[in-house]
Order: C-alpha cells, then structure tokens, then sequence
C-alpha cells in the first residue's frame, strides 16, 4: 500500500495548525486506486501486483476540536455532515496535528476513528497524525508525520506517505554534441523527414507549443492566485468586524451588569438604611457583589475576540496558560533528542515524559545534540558535518533528559536499534499513566 | 548575538514550505523580508524565491544581482504596507539531509552577517524518511554565525525561531509562491537557449534537445504549475465558505447587540 500527498496540500495543513494554539484537525479528500504492476521474472512470464496507492488531493480543516464529536468520542452524524457537504463522498481520511506528543493513535482517536469508517462507509480509512516537536531554546522545530491505517482493531498500521515533486529538473539531459557521421545517406534521411520537426524558424515547433500551454497555465494561476488573494481580504476585513461586534457586545453585557448590581446596591441600602450611607460600591455587601458575578462576564481567553498578541505571549514566557503556543514556554521542555535521532547508538531509552512532568527537567541545553539526520537515509549526512558542539552536549543531554515514564519516541531513534518495530498489539505498552486514556498531553482541547 | 529570536509570519512560513517541498534532488533557496524590532527580534513577513546560478550541491549562494533585485521588491513591500521593510536573512532547503547547516552555510552566513550582523539563517530539512516506523519529518531551524575567536573557524548559533499565526495570506506570500513555476521555466529556458546556439548539432540532436525542453517544463507544469492551481483554486473555495458563515455570524451578532 502506498500513500502521496502533495507539497501544498502539504505545507496547507502545517500552515493551518502553525494557525492553532491548541490540536488541530481536519478530513483528508481523495482519491483509492488500484494501481497494477507488472514485473517479468525468470520464474514466471508476467506477474502482476495490485498495489493500493491512496492520494490525498486536498484537506478540510475543522475550525475548531470537538466540532463533529463529544468528549466521549461519540459521533454526530448532523454535525459532520454540515462540516463536509458534499465533499462527504470524497473522504479517505482523517487528519490530526497535536504538539509534544506519542505518535500513536490515541484511545480517543481510535473510537472515532471505528465510527468514522462506518458512518462514511470507509473500511481502509486513513488517519494522518502530525506531531510537533521543539528543542528548549526554541531554535530547531520537528514536524512528523504518519500516516496510519487501522485494520481488523489494528492501530499501529503504517503506509509510507510520500510526496510527489519535481524530483530531479537536471539539465544535464540536454546534448551539446552530436554523435559524428559522415553517412551521406543518414545526414539526407533525417534532413528530410526530420524538416517535419521545425518551423521556417530552425525552431522545433514542439518548444513553441510546450511554451503556450505553459503559459497559458502560469496566466491562469496569475489569475486564480488575484481572485484567492480579494478573498483573503474580505475574509480578513469580516473576521474583524466580527471580532468588533463580539467586544462590543462583551462590553454592553458588562456594563449593562456592573449597572444592575449598582441599581440593586442602591436599592438594598434603601432598604436597610445606614449611618453611613453612600452609594460607594465598596461599602456594599460583599454577598450582592458576588451574587451579581454575572453569567455574561467576558469569555475566557480563549475565546476572547482579541486574543493577546504573540509577541505579548512570547513576553509573558513560563506565566502563560498551558493552553497557549507551547513553543513559547520554557517550561515545556521536549525532548531534544527527538529532534532527530544521533548518529551512534544510545545508550538507554531516549525520550523523556510528555509536558506534564517537563518541570523536573529544568535544564535547557545551548545547542542541540543532533548528529545526523535520524534514518541514514542519505551518505551525505556524512558529509555534511555541522558546525557547532554537538558532540560535547550529546552525552551531557541523555542522562538529563531521562524520565522514569519514558514512553517509546520509538520512531525517532531510528538506526539506534531500539525500536520495537511496528506493532500491531493496538494499544502501545508503556503509555504513562499520568495521561488520561485517550493518551492527549494537552489539556487544551478542551477549550 | 545580535538576533535575539525570529518570528516568521506563517503565511511565510508557508511559502517556505511549499518552496522547499517543491523538489527533493536538489537545494532551493530565497531571501527572507522583514524588519528587526528594537528587541533584536527579526520579524519576517515574507519571503522571496530565488533561482540557484550554482547549482552544485553545497553551494547556496545568491549573487550581488539577486541581493539587489530582493532589495528593490522589499522597498515595493515598505511601500505597499506603509512598514520599513528590507531583506533580513535567507532561507534554503535540504533535502534528505539534516538540518544543520554545513561548514560552507556557516561561512556563507557569516559572510552575510559582515554587511548586516542581523541578517538570519533558515533551513528547512525535508524528505525525510524513517522506514523502519514509516514517520516522516519536516525541520527547520534559524541560525547566525560567530566566530570563537580571531582567525578561528566560524560556529553556527542557535536562534530562536517562531512562527506567528496569521489567519489569511498576505499578498505578497501570494505572489512568491505562484513565481515559483516562472522561475522553474525561465531557467529552462536559459538552458535551452544557451544549447540551441550550438552550430554544429543535427537535426536528430536538435530534435531530442527540443524533446527534452519539453518533457521537462511537462514535468514542472504537473509537479508544480498544477499542483499549486489545485491549491490554489481548493484555498479560494474555502474562504468563500468562510465568508458566507462569517457574514451569518456578522448579522447574528448584529441582531444580539441591537438587542442588548
């Protein structure tokens, strides 16, 4: 089975949950196919093999968690079908980007995940996971990604997701010699025949044509990228009147409020009348103060519609709210070591608890230990030998970063050894009972 | 160091991403444009493609031209947004490699650094693949350069990087992205132009460079050109379904205020 999804799509929904201070996720559109291939061995004439390759045309990001499910995991049928419309029928997965985190399913995932595939009748339903991982100065971020497939209760199922690009635009194709000969009868054949190729020019006409439909193409992006581009602004200049209507409305509320519990002051010291008697809020009782603690205070944080801005986040650093950027707070030290695995076997298991204990390991390290490029995939990580001090904060980073709850950052120690190799024993062992049982470290989805 | 952290703006950000996402065979690079707070933050709030005169591996360098050119869109942005807006750092790529920058990007930026000590580095790693759990990985990671004492080697430094949300994409994002196939073809072009003066080929040489013109700007048009149209058209789609509930929303509140 194989899995492509393309470079914007891609970048799309990176730059969606870049968007999100919390979790993020949306539907995967596209497309199953049945691709065969055929391979000729001595054995047998032709061999064919069915390979299922899924494409991911396009995602649907939801506006927001919990707009589809409840926090039991149940499904509304309603809500989803007003989310997708009639893309419902183009559904092939789902997708789910979450910071310093296991890159497992977790339990919660796994339930909607079952009802997704029967409520849109998807038995191979994909589930994209996306975790986001920073070192502590915030100098080097990780984006991963799997792409699972649960089968039968499965859920650590994995298919390569690939994506498709311009490969390899060498020019190196291009001859600048031709091959010699002095055959006459060879030079007057192609002369003749080939004259079909070029134009009264010299020029082969195939490049002419080529060129238009490109640049037909490139006038039709200009054009398409213009109309994206005025929709952007309208949708800016809505989004702020809404967010202006929302101000207003929280501060009518509130001033209607303070006005009700003033009138109702004024009308209890009318009632029990006093030496002192002033309409000063502050010599009221304490008891209509709180009782007037009206329901339509101004929303929370979250939902405020001017959330503070980021560099007024990034200013504030370990006093922020846990449901804030994690990237900002110091005190959420992902593991560095995960950022790619070293080059030489670890000694112990990497991977330290998630956010949640991250306040035992008050150590940042100045740079990174990260040797090599995590898969040896490539020799030329070899090569490329990077500047800096790598080597003398390697040794220094493991034994700190340790935790007695180290859950398997498996997939990012890779040549290391450690990894226990995709298993399909459901749920992963070692999940560390700290977390609740749908495994999500940050408590911020439920804002 | 003079860069105490950087922000990129995350329509930027996506910029970055589908440029170095674009090809896994070879590095890409662009210019970042922005401005430098007094807090010594770098706030980057677009980026601009560029092509690689040198294409060989390692060598990410952009010419005094390219510097130049980028200095004159960044005064076209100061204009545009009515903000001192000017070429800040660089960006390039590496694909299937890690995201540390090498000894020559260390130099490079250390070269840039001479002109403008808070001119940033950043490196997208991409096309990274662990096939024994099947997890892909995207990095990226800002850097300056410094020297630990005179006359010795240059050493990367780690800076801070953040990516500041920002809910639509700003014009100029726009614009960069959709150069990218221009630029793809306007290299090819080049090339084919410079091997079509050749005197002394035949016809059956010209014929198969031609083809080749052509397999390739079809390898660009359904790698890149297409792609990004389908993104693009998918993207238009979604903001009008936004518009529609946010004006539903508008008049909702509308209503609730008037009745307060």
């Amino acid at each position: 089975m194989a899995a492509s999804i393309s470079g914007y799509t891609f970048s799309s929904v990176c730059y969606h949950s870049a968007n999100s201070n919390s979790d993020h996720e949306g539907f995967l559109l596209g497309d199953v196919r049945q691709e065969e291939t055929v391979s000729i061995s001595d054995t047998q004439i032709s061999t064919a093999e069915s390979v299922q390759v899924v494409e991911i045309h396009n995602h649907d990001p939801c506006a927001k968690l919990f707009s589809f499910y409840d926090y039991a995991g149940k499904l509304n049928e309603e809500n989803l079908n007003s989310i997708l419309k009639d893309r419902r029928k183009n559904v092939i997965g789902w997708y789910r980007f979450r910071r310093n985190t296991q890159q497992q399913m977790s339990f919660r995932e796994q339930i909607i995940h079952k009802q997704l595939t029967e409520l849109l009748g998807v038995p191979d339903l994909v589930f994209l996971l996306f975790s986001f991982i920073s070192t502590a100065n915030s100098s080097t971020h990780a984006l991963e990604y799997v792409l699972f497939r649960p089968h039968h209760s499965r859920y650590n199922q994995r298919i390569t997701l690939t994506i498709p690009n311009l490969g390899n635009t060498s020019q190196q194709e291009y001859k600048v010699s031709s091959v010699p000969n002095t055959s006459i009868n060879y030079t007057q054949v192609i002369k003749e025949h080939g004259a079909e190729f070029f134009d009264k020019d010299g020029v082969m006409k195939d490049i002419r044509t080529i060129y238009q439909v490109y640049s037909a193409l490139q006038d039709k992006l200009q054009a398409v990228c213009g109309e994206v581009e005025q929709s952007e602004r309208v949708k800016e200049n809505i989004q702020e009147d809404v967010n202006k209507l929302k101000q207003q409305i929280a501060l009518r509320k509130r001033k209607t409020a303070e006005e009700e519990r003033r009138l109702l002051e004024a009308q209890n010291a009318d009632s029990h009348p006093t030496p002192e008697e002033n309409t000063e809020p502050s010599d009221a009782s304490p008891l209509s103060r709180i009782a007037f603690q009206t329901p339509s205070a101004p929303e929370r944080p979250s939902t405020s519609p001017n959330p503070p801005s980021y560099s007024d986040l990034l200013a504030q650093g370990d006093s922020l709210p846990s449901s804030s950027s994690p990237t900002t707070s110091a005190a959420l030290l992902p593991r560095p070591q995960a950022v790619g695995s070293p080059g030489h076997p670890m000694p112990g298991p990497l991977g330290m608890g998630l956010g949640l204990t991250a306040s035992s390991n008050p150590v940042t390290t100045p740079s990174t230990p990260y040797l090599g490029n995590g898969d040896g995939s490539s020799s030329d990580s070899l090569d490329r030998q990077a500047a800096g001090q790598e080597d003398d904060d390697d040794e220094e980073d493991e034994d700190e970063d340790e935790d007695e709850d180290s859950s398997e950052y498996e997939n990012l120690v890779s040549e290391a050894g450690h990894l226990p190799m995709v298993s399909t024993s459901g749920l992963a062992q070692g999940r560390p009972a700290a977390l609740g049982p749908d495994g999500d470290a940050r408590g911020s989805q439920a804002t | 160091m003079a860069v105490s952290a950087v922000h990129l703006e995350s329509d930027a950000f996506l910029v970055c991403m589908n440029h170095a996402l674009s090809t896994e065979k070879e590095e890409v690079m662009g210019l970042c444009i922005g401005e430098v707070e007094t807090t010594r933050i770098v706030h980057i709030h677009s980026v601009i493609i560029l092509r690689r005169s040198d294409k060989r591996k390692d060598r990410v360098e952009i010419s005094p031209e390219q510097l130049s050119a980028a200095s004159t869109e960044a005064e076209r942005l100061a204009d545009m947004t009515g903000r001192p807006m000017r070429v800040v750092g660089w960006y390039h790529s590496h694909p299937h490699i890690t995201v540390w920058p090498s000894h020559v990007d260390v130099r490079t930026q250390a070269m840039y650094q001479m002109l403008d000590q808070c001119f940033v580095g950043l490196i997208f790693s991409c096309f990274i693949e662990d096939k024994n759990t099947k997890t892909g990985r995207v990095l990226y990671t800002g850097f300056q350069s410094v020297q630990a004492q005179k006359g010795s080697e240059y050493e990367r430094v780690e800076i801070p990087v953040h990516v500041v949300p920002r809910e639509a994409i700003g014009k100029v994002c726009l614009e960069s992205a959709v150069e990218l196939p221009r630029i793809l073809c306007q290299e090819e072009q080049d090339t084919y132009r410079k091997i079509h003066s050749l005197a002394h080929l035949d016809a059956v040489t010209k014929i198969h460079n031609g083809s080749v013109f052509t397999k390739n700007l079809c390898s660009q048009m359904s790698a890149v050109s297409g792609p990004l149209l389908q993104w693009l058209e998918d993207r238009l789609e979604q903001n009008q379904q936004s518009i529609v509930e946010l004006r539903q929303e508008k008049e909702r509140l509308q209503r609730e205020l008037a009745a307060i």
